[in-house]
C-alpha cells in the first residue's frame, strides 16, 4: 500500500517536472524568434554565449557497426511545436494608413530575421583544433616512416590500376610486419563533380583499396576507411596534374 | 431548327463561360503562375530615395540601395529610372501630387520614398526609417511604415520594407529577409556560416576545427541539419538550434552519414548512409527515432530532396554506372529515373513550388553546370553556362532563384541566378572557399 502511494507521488512529481520542463523549453523557443523588443535584444547580447561544442550530447561514437542511437533526446522538429500564441515576430504587419498626415506606428527591429547564437571559439574548441592538428602531424610522420604509398585513380574511377597494386603490395607487407599498427584509408577526389557524389566516390576508392589489401592478406579489422570527397585536397590548382594528385586513396598509420 | 441552334449557342456560351471562370479562378488563387509566365508584366516602381535627417552620412543612400536591390531581385517589380523619365527625385519628401502625376503619366505604378535619421533628433543613437507608398491605381498615398532600431538593423529595415511591398502586390512572402547557410573555409577547417540572402552579415555557427558539410534548414528556420566529422574518422548527422547554439546528434551509423534533408513537416529526416556497404537512402522519424532504409540496390544512392508535399523524393543514384537523378515515393516505392541526357546528373533540389527539380548536369564539354527538369521529365533546361564548376543548387523559397557554388571566378564562391539563367550575381567575396549554400524558407 505504502509502495503504491509512493509510486503515485513519484508519478505526480515527474509529471510536474515534465510540465515545468515543457514550459521552459517553450520560453526558450520564443526568445529564439526574431528579437523585436528591446528586452529580447538585451537578453541576447547579455546572456551567456553558448559554445558550439559545449552542449554536444553524446561523444566518442565510433560508428562501429549497427545503428547506435545518438543523442538521448531529439529536439521537437514538428512545425506544430512552433509557438502559436505569439505569431513569429518576423511576420509582416502591413502598411499603416497615413491619411491626414498621420505617422505610421513604430515597429522595432532587432536581431536579423533569425536570431543566431554567437559562436565564440572557446578554449575547448581551440584545444580540439590543436588536438586535430597534432594527431594529423603524428599520423603523417608515422606513415612517412613506414614508407606507406598512396594509390591514384582515373577520372570518375575507383578501379585500382596496376601501379596502384604495386604500391599496395608494398603497403601490405609493412602492415603485416607491424601487427600492432592500425591503418586508415582516406578516399579523396578532385574538385570536379558534386560535393555529395564525391563523398560516395571517395568512399568507393577507399573501400577498393581496403578490399585489395584484404585480398593481400591484411586483416580487415585493422583497416578503417573514411571519405573526404573533394573537401581535403592535396593540391589546389586547376590542372590535370593537380587533379591526379587529388584522386587518391591515402594510406596512413592511425594514431589511435 | 431555330430551337436547336439557340440550344447549341447556349451550350457553347455555358462551356466558354465555365472556361473563363476557370481561368479567372486559377489567376485568383495562384499569383505565382502569373509572375513566372513569360508574358508577366512586372510592376513598374519608382524609388525617390530616403532623405537623411541628421543620421550617419551613408544612411539614406544605404536604405535606398538595399531596397532597390531587393525590389529588383523580387522579380515582381521593375525599377523605373525616375530621372530618366524627367522626374526630379530629390524633391519629394512629402506627398507631392504634381510629381506623382508626372510619374504616373510615364507609366510608373508604384512610388516609394521616405526619410531616415536619429529617432529622437540628433544625438540619439537609435535610428528610424519612415517609408511611404503611393499607388497610381488609387491615386493616393496608400500607406507607410516606420522602423526603429540600432545601426546594425539598417539593412533589415530596407529588407522588411521590400517584403511588405512584395506581399502587398502579390500576396506572397518576399525573400528579402531570407538567409543562406553555407560552408566556409576557416583556418584549415570547414565551418558553417549563416548570411543574409544578399551575402551580407555572415555569422559563424560552428567552430569544430575540422569538417562540417552540407547544411540544410529545418522548415521552420530554427534548426540546421548537417554532416559533421565528429572525429577525423567518423561522420555524424547533427542538428543545431540557431537561437541557442545547442546541438544534437541525429544519426551516427557506420560509414558515410551524408546529405541530410528534413521533410516539409519537419517530422522525418531523409539522409544517405553506407552502413550496409554502399550508400543507401534512409528515413528517420524524428519523433520515434525509428529509421527505415528506402533504397535497395548495389549502386550508391544519396542526396534525397523532398517534394513540397512530402509525398515524393528525388535523389542521386549511380545504379546504372554513372550518377543520375531518380524520383521515388517517400516510402521508397515507385522508383523511376528522371534524367537521361548526359552521363553525370546529381545533387537534385526540388523547387518549393514543386514545378522544377534543379540539379548539377555534366555537359557534352564535361562542364558541371546547373540544369532544371520538370518532375515528369518532360521539360529540361540548362540554367548556367561558362567554365566554372557549379555545385549544390538550392532554391529560393519563392521558387524564382537558385543559389549555388561555382569556381567560375577561381576559388569556390556562392552565387545566385534566376531559373532562366538571367541575373547571375556573386554573393560571397571574402575568404578562400565558400560552398554548399542552402536557402532558408521564407518568414
Amino acid at each position: 500500500m505504502t509502495i503504491r502511494v509512493a509510486t503515485m507521488g513519484l508519478t505526480v512529481v515527474v509529471g510536474m517536472l515534465l510540465v515545468i520542463q515543457g514550459g521552459c523549453s517553450k520560453k526558450s523557443i520564443q526568445s529564439g524568434g526574431d528579437a523585436q523588443s528591446s528586452e529580447r535584444g538585451m537578453a541576447k547580447s547579455g546572456g551567456p554565449a553558448p559554445s558550439a561544442m559545449g552542449s554536444m550530447g553524446s561523444t566518442g561514437s565510433t560508428g562501429g557497426g549497427g545503428y547506435d542511437a545518438p543523442s538521448a533526446t531529439f529536439p521537437d522538429l514538428s512545425l506544430s511545436s512552433k509557438p502559436q500564441d505569439e505569431p513569429e515576430s518576423g511576420s509582416l504587419r502591413g502598411f499603416d494608413s497615413v491619411s491626414g498626415g498621420k505617422a505610421p506606428s513604430e515597429e522595432r527591429l532587432g536581431g536579423g530575421g533569425t536570431m543566431l547564437a554567437k559562436v565564440e571559439p572557446s578554449e575547448s574548441t581551440a584545444r580540439q583544433i590543436e588536438d586535430i592538428r597534432r594527431e594529423q602531424a603524428k599520423e603523417q610522420a608515422a606513415s612517412a616512416e613506414a614508407g606507406l604509398r598512396d594509390v591514384f585513380f582515373g577520372y570518375d574511377s575507383w578501379t585500382i590500376t596496376e601501379e596502384g597494386r604495386q604500391s599496395l603490395m608494398q603497403d601490405a607487407q609493412w602492415i603485416k610486419g607491424n601487427s600492432g599498427a592500425l591503418v586508415k584509408i582516406e578516399g579523396h577526389c578532385d574538385e570536379r563533380g558534386t560535393l555529395a557524389y564525391n563523398l560516395v566516390l571517395g568512399e568507393k576508392r577507399a573501400k577498393a583499396v581496403r578490399n585489395y589489401l584484404v585480398e593481400l592478406g591484411v586483416g580487415a579489422n585493422r583497416l578503417a576507411v573514411v571519405s573526404y570527397g573533394k573537401e581535403r585536397p592535396f593540391c589546389n590548382e586547376r590542372s590535370e596534374s593537380c587533379y591526379q594528385q587529388n584522386r587518391r586513396g591515402h594510406v596512413v598509420v592511425r594514431s589511435k | 431548327m431555330n430551337r436547336i441552334i439557340v440550344g447549341l449557342m447556349l451550350v457553347v456560351c455555358v462551356v466558354v463561360g465555365a472556361g473563363l471562370i476557370g481561368i479567372l479562378d486559377s489567376r485568383a488563387t495562384d499569383v505565382f503562375l502569373e509572375a513566372t509566365r513569360p508574358d508577366f508584366q512586372k510592376i513598374p516602381i519608382g524609388v525617390f530615395g530616403f532623405q537623411n535627417g541628421g543620421g550617419p552620412e551613408w544612411l539614406g543612400g544605404r536604405i535606398e540601395e538595399v531596397l532597390k536591390a531587393d525590389l529588383q531581385r523580387s522579380l515582381v517589380f521593375s525599377l523605373v529610372d525616375l530621372p530618366g523619365i524627367g522626374v526630379k527625385v530629390r524633391e519629394v519628401s512629402t506627398a507631392d501630387k504634381a510629381v506623382f502625376k508626372q510619374a504616373a503619366e510615364n507609366g510608373v505604378s508604384v512610388l516609394v520614398w521616405g526619410k531616415s535619421g536619429p529617432r529622437n533628433g540628433s544625438g540619439d543613437s537609435e535610428l528610424s526609417m519612415d517609408g511611404f507608398v503611393y499607388d497610381s491605381g488609387s491615386d493616393e498615398v496608400v500607406g507607410g511604415k516606420r522602423y526603429v532600431g540600432s545601426t546594425s538593423v539598417v539593412r533589415l529595415m530596407a529588407h522588411r520594407f521590400a517584403d511588405e511591398l512584395v506581399f502587398r502586390y502579390t500576396g506572397e512572402a518576399g525573400i528579402a529577409r531570407t538567409k543562406i547557410v553555407y560552408v566556409a573555409e576557416h583556418g584549415n577547417a570547414r565551418e558553417l556560416f549563416v548570411m543574409d540572402y544578399d551575402g551580407y552579415e555572415p555569422k559563424q555557427i560552428t567552430a569544430d576545427g575540422f569538417l562540417n558539410l552540407m547544411p540544410r534548414w529545418s522548415p521552420d528556420r530554427r534548426f540546421i541539419v548537417f554532416t559533421a566529422y565528429r572525429s577525423r574518422n567518423t561522420q555524424d548527422i547533427d542538428i543545431l538550434e540557431l537561437a541557442t547554439g545547442k546541438r544534437w546528434t541525429l544519426v551516427s551509423m557506420a560509414g558515410l552519414n551524408i546529405t541530410p534533408a528534413l521533410s516539409p513537416d519537419g517530422n522525418f529526416l531523409a539522409f544517405a548512409s553506407s552502413q550496409d556497404g554502399n550508400s543507401e537512402i534512409y528515413k528517420l522519424d524524428t519523433r520515434t527515432k525509428a529509421s527505415h532504409r528506402l533504397t535497395v540496390n548495389q549502386g550508391g544512392d544519396l542526396s534525397p530532396t523532398w517534394s513540397p508535399t512530402g509525398r515524393e523524393m528525388a535523389f542521386t543514384s549511380d545504379r546504372g554506372g554513372a550518377p543520375q537523378v531518380f524520383v521515388m515515393g517517400a516510402d521508397g516505392s515507385n522508383v523511376r529515373r528522371l534524367t537521361y541526357e548526359g552521363d553525370y546528373n546529381a545533387a537534385p533540389a526540388w523547387s518549393p513550388r514543386g514545378n522544377w527539380i534543379a540539379y548539377v548536369c555534366r555537359t557534352a564539354q564535361r562542364l558541371y553546370k546547373l540544369c532544371i527538369v520538370s518532375p515528369d521529365g518532360q521539360k529540361r533546361l540548362q540554367v548556367t553556362t561558362g567554365s566554372g564548376i557549379d555545385d549544390s543548387p538550392s532554391w529560393s523559397p519563392d521558387g524564382r532563384h537558385l543559389t549555388f557554388s561555382s569556381t567560375v571566378d577561381g576559388k569556390s564562391h556562392i552565387y545566385m541566378v534566376d531559373t532562366d539563367g538571367k541575373n547571375l550575381e556573386r554573393i560571397t567575396f571574402g575568404g578562400t572557399h565558400n560552398s554548399s549554400p542552402s536557402w532558408s524558407p521564407a518568414l
